[in-house]
């Protein structure tokens, strides 16, 4: 009995010369890496246009249904979201939307802290998500791997694409 | 009844199958592409490998197509076979060496038969790194998205188009591994089936465009079980409805077949596809209108037109409740005009508020007159009105002056079915098994006699075995020709020329020799003997071989036969009502008209309207804008049927209930609801308006309905009812994967609202609920684990093919048997001047039905108001095809393109009934008018002399 005192007495006197272990936050910030998974942002191919084609498989995969969207199609024939909405107030950080993002757009960030006085702030707008690189995949372009034909791509443009076929030729 | 083995279980199953049809209404999942449960197999995919064991010794076993291995009693299978699972894998990969890296972009991800069996094959790791084969697509119309990247060649597309839907501009072109699925060249496609592409095809290559306008993936869908509003068929579909997530409300985005056994089996038509957008249109009444007197400088509205502003629903339904008040202290005259395109249950509660003696149809008196003798023929003993199935198996058809393909679409395709039944037969002959569709569309042999009389339509007529353009008048004596013949009393029968008489005769002997005849006909001719004719040959058939004969009556309406129970033969069309208007001006007492989802311009002549709408108050509930909302004094928005709850009657006498597949937008409600809110202001207490203002479900109102008329009994237990719960809960609309639900409606107020109570239906809007209720009528979500394509319809079935697995939530009108008394074709007509023409009603597909009219993608293909004459008749007239000819009747002129056609027969006109344009013409129709030509426009423009 005294001897488990006497233990646990010692073992509190030997912490007094080990580091200390808390981090004095905000004043002193952790280090996050650069794929800890914070606030998404959306991202642009290497030409700068919008990654995002609104498949709504980020809104599917989110488990507390907090990412909602609206496919159009643009002049150029190319998907893109009407609106791009990200309720930040449900958000859980869980990084499915980025799993499930086929095309790179959405890539998470190692930005967490969103604190807000009002909690109508903590909703997202594509424009406040857009940022205007490709974020960690520098070189990935949907379009240049899809089949859909878009201005300046035509049918058979792609990577690994043979061109168009004749319908009227022989085809032999 | 054999017994097979699959994987080691036993079952019993039925005789006649193929193995992969029976492991699928095992609940057995195999894959598959070129099967299809409507169409067949043929083997083309070899998807549906399984194992086939000699006996329990045989270890090895050898591979065969799932499709096309007909049941054996004492079977031995494998699907699980590890060679069988891996040769699926393997063709899928080869299948999919070409596919585009496309499915986020493409409309069917998400509910993609493709992405579905490729899943289930275990396809994952694409190991092909050559290049992949590309197609340029085509332009296919407004309705129809190529994208030709996508094509597995599994051959549904040009199988469903071409040989069950009878279409022949769609093409497999070119050869081996470059065999192109589409047009000669760019245009859009002509069937009327075309929209069942998107569903047939297994992949993307043929998807939805106006869908693609305002879409979301399957899953973002809120549906709900509906039927089609835009004629008289009554198909079953499924409409998927989602807010915009721009703060406006919510907007129908599509409409999808949903399978009914008896009615529309695995197909819709291109209206019943596309027409849904009129629920969108900019036309749409979203608040409670009032006309305003305000002084203007200018206005745009014609003369007695009048002038709109907004009000708020209280004063409006402040200012009903006055006028209600009013006529039930004998201050006012209280009328209601009823509407064939508004359900049971809004056509009621008029009938409630303002009294079943001041209620009318709004129909001509020809037209209701048709509606009840429809209503009359079918309550025979002798006949029965045959369900879609039935018709498919007919053996003999004879289509007396309707044009199915423009007025009942679906039942035109089924006749399509019907035509290939001696080719059946034979193959039944040969023992052939029916589902070995190439094999049996080789046999030879003649097509099913197919008989079109008094038709124009060119649609059937490639499977027509006798094909008689003729007048209506013909029509009917030629039906009685027939009827003579087949009861053997000739004293009857009519004059006919001596080529006509010839066919009656081949007519009567070819129906008196089938096994399963059916007779068609309908409105459509407008004509009463048309229907007295079909009736009398039916009967005379049903005598001869006493057992009931099928009779197919088409309807013009979605519920014409419904409003026809409302009322007792020879009351309530609106020439009564325009008589009983003017007979009581003398009391001067103020009249008020309310007027329920109806446009009078097209159902009466000039005159009438003009009568009824000058009352002194007109309220319109209506959906869309339209001429007769130009007189209303108050109009109240109506729901359309995506947005509503009742009933509808099709032409088979079938009642059945739809759903609300969301809310409407702004102060949109079902036009009872507005009828009871009124009743409910109103200062005065009558048992009829305190029962009125006291119904709170649409159910309360098919309760009341059943029990006011004893025909309509049925409808008290056509489906579950508002207070039915399974497990306590009410059933989804929304799927388990809906998504965004906190977002959607974040940019306006971040937290969540709750969503809208239904107060009508065991349903919730919201995903709160039970999620796959396949157990009862309420799923119109059809999904099931792994099947995310509408091909999980077999989930659903009591075996493929088969009825859903519940009571589909119909029920037949209990109309009173009674026979038909003889009937002998009117002989002669008064004679006609040589300058006047007999106007005949052509129908369109896209077109002729008002709503569907106003749909986008269908506006944009409805066809200039024309008139179709004869080559005899224009030459006459020296008009030649394209010119300017104005219709003059006595009360009004039409102006109209001039086409010229064979199949027109001498002295008649024939125009198109309700296009855009002639909406007003339909009430003359038939009828007689002049004709005369314009300028030549071309020849003008080009220098030319004008005539």
């Amino acid at each position: 009995m005294l001897a488990s005192q006497l233990r646990s007495m010692w073992l509190v006197f030997r912490h007094l010369f080990t580091r200390n272990a808390t981090v004095q936050y905000p004043d002193e910030k952790p280090y996050l890496a650069p794929r800890y998974r914070g606030r998404i942002v959306l991202t642009r191919d290497p030409d700068g246009d919008e990654r995002c084609v609104a498949c709504n498989l980020c809104a599917v995969a989110c488990p507390p249904d907090c990412i909602s969207l609206q496919k159009t199609e643009d002049e150029d024939g190319r998907w893109r979201p009407a609106y791009f909405r990200i309720n930040f107030s449900r958000c859980i950080m869980c990084g499915l939307c980025e799993d499930a993002c086929p095309t790179y757009a959405i890539q998470l960030t190692p930005d967490f802290e969103m604190c807000e006085y009002d909690r109508q702030n903590m909703v997202y707008e594509k424009e406040d998500l857009l940022i205007s690189g490709p974020g960690k995949y520098h070189d990935y372009s949907f379009y240049r791997v899809a089949g859909k034909a878009i201005d300046g791509k035509d049918k058979g443009q792609a990577q690994k694409e043979a061109p168009p076929i004749d319908v009227k030729s022989l085809n032999l | 009844m054999p017994n097979i083995t699959i994987d080691g279980e036993q079952y019993e199953i039925e005789d006649g199958q193929n193995l992969l049809n029976a492991c699928l209404s095992l609940g057995i999942n195999l894959p598959y592409f070129c099967w299809h449960p409507a169409m067949g197999s043929v083997g083309a995919c070899r998807q549906c490998a399984v194992i086939e064991y000699k006996d329990f010794e045989d270890q090895r076993g050898k591979l065969v197509m799932g499709c096309m291995t007909p049941i054996k009693d004492g079977g031995i299978y494998s699907v699980s076979a590890d060679s069988a699972r891996e040769f699926r894998g393997g063709v899928i990969e080869d299948l999919m060496t070409n596919h585009p890296h496309d499915c986020p972009v493409c409309e069917e991800g998400g509910e993609c038969h493709l992405q579905d069996m490729t899943e289930m094959s275990g396809h994952t790791l694409r190991r092909y790194r050559g290049t992949k084969r590309t197609h340029r697509n085509q332009y296919l119309g407004p309705f129809i998205n190529h994208e030709m990247n996508r094509c597995i060649a599994c051959y549904r597309c040009t199988r469903f188009y071409r040989e069950y839907a009878g279409g022949s501009d769609l093409a497999a072109l070119g050869r081996n591994n470059q065999v192109y699925f589409g047009r000669e060249q760019d245009g859009m496609l002509e069937s009327g089936f075309s929209g069942n592409l998107v569903e047939v095809c297994p992949t993307g290559v043929f998807t939805d465009k106006t869908f693609s306008e305002h879409f979301v993936r399957k899953w973002d869908l809120q549906t709900a079980p509906s039927i089609c509003e835009h004629c008289a068929v009554g198909c079953n579909t499924a409409p998927g409805a989602r807010e915009p997530g721009d703060g406006e409300d919510a907007i129908l985005r599509r409409v999808t077949n949903l399978f009914n056994h008896d009615i529309n089996g695995y197909f819709l038509c291109d209206r019943g596809r596309f027409g849904y957008d009129y629920v969108n249109s900019e036309a749409r009444i979203k608040n409670v209108l009032a006309t305003r007197t305000l002084e203007l400088i200018e206005t745009t509205a014609g003369e007695n037109e009048k002038i709109h502003g907004d009000m708020a629903p209280r004063d409006a339904l402040q200012q009903f409740a006055d006028t209600i008040t009013a006529a039930r202290r004998g201050r006012r005259r209280l009328i209601g005009i009823g509407s064939p395109r508004s359900s049971l249950e809004n056509n009621f509660a008029l009938r409630q508020l303002v009294g079943a003696e001041h209620y009318y149809a709004g129909l001509n008196a020809r037209d209701l007159q048709l509606l009840h003798l429809v209503d009359r023929i079918q309550r025979d003993p002798r006949l029965y009105s045959p369900t879609t199935p039935q018709i498919e198996n007919a053996d003999a058809v004879l289509v007396l002056g309707e044009e199915i393909e423009q007025t009942a679409p679906r039942i035109a395709l089924a006749v399509r079915q019907a035509a290939r039944n001696r080719q059946k037969q034979h193959a039944q002959q040969l023992k052939i098994p029916l589902w070995q569709d190439a094999s049996v569309r080789q046999l030879d042999g003649s097509p099913s006699p197919i008989l079109l009389v008094g038709v124009d339509t060119a649609g059937l007529c490639d499977i027509a075995s006798e094909h008689l353009p003729c007048t209506a008048e013909q029509t009917a004596m030629f039906a009685a020709a027939i009827a003579c013949r087949l009861s053997g009393d000739d004293s009857g029968s009519p004059d006919l020329p001596e080529g006509l008489l010839e066919l009656a005769d081949n007519a009567a002997q070819i129906l008196a020799g089938a096994e399963r005849p059916l007779i068609i006909s309908g409105c459509g001719n407008r004509d009463k003997a048309t229907l007295h004719g079909a009736a009398a040959i039916a009967t005379a058939l049903g005598e001869r071989t006493e057992s009931p004969c099928a009779l197919y009556l088409a309807c013009p309406e979605v519920n014409s036969l419904g409003i026809a129970q409302l009322f007792e033969p020879g009351t309530g069309d609106l020439e009564q009502l325009a008589q009983s208007l003017e007979s009581g001006e003398d009391t001067g007492m103020p009249v008020s008209v309310v007027i329920l989802e109806n446009d009078l311009y097209r159902r009466a002549d000039a005159e009438t309207v003009e009568q009824i709408l000058a009352a002194d108050e007109v309220i319109l509930l209506d959906s869309l804008l339209n001429q007769t909302a130009r007189r209303a004094d108050l109009i109240f928005p109506a729901a359309a049927t995506a947005e509503s709850q009742g009933s509808y009657i099709n032409s088979n006498g079938t009642a059945q209930r739809f759903y609300a597949v969301y809310e409407g937008t702004g102060f949109i409600q079902e036009s009872w609801r507005w009828l009871s809110d009124a009743a409910g202001l109103c200062g005065a207490k009558a048992p009829s308006l305190t029962a009125l203002a006291s119904w709170r479900h649409s159910t309360d109102l098919s309760a009341a309905i059943a029990c006011e008329f004893s025909q309509m009994a049925s409808l008290a237990d056509l489906g579950p009812d508002e207070d039915y719960r399974i497990d306590g809960l009410k059933v989804a609309r929304q799927t388990h994967r809906y998504s965004g639900r906190t977002a959607i409606h974040a940019k306006a107020h971040v937290a969540e609202q709750p969503p809208h109570a239904d107060p009508d239906a065991p349903m919730a809007f919201s995903m709160e609920g039970i999620q796959n209720a396949g157990e009862t009528p309420l799923v119109a979500n059809i999904w099931s684990p792994g099947w995310n394509s509408n091909q999980s319809i077999h989930k659903f079935q009591q075996e493929v093919g088969g009825p859903r697995r519940h009571a589909d939530g119909t029920a037949r009108l209990l109309r009173e048997p009674q026979a038909m008394p003889s009937w002998r074709a009117p002989t002669g007509s008064a004679p006609r001047s040589p300058a006047e023409l007999e106007l005949v009603p052509l129908y369109c597909l896209y077109g002729s039905d008002e709503l569907s009219a106003r749909a986008k993608a269908i506006a944009s293909v409805i066809d200039e108001p024309y008139a179709v004459l004869s080559e005899h008749d224009a030459s006459e007239r020296a008009i030649a095809a394209g010119d300017s000819v104005e219709i003059e009747l006595p009360e009004a002129h039409f102006l109209v393109r001039a086409r010229i056609s064979t199949d027109q027969p001498r002295g008649t006109l024939g125009v198109p009934y309700g296009l855009p344009g002639l909406e007003e013409l339909a009430a003359y129709l038939p009828g007689r008018a002049t004709l005369s030509r314009l300028a030549r426009i071309s020849s003008t423009e080009s220098g030319g002399t004008a005539q």
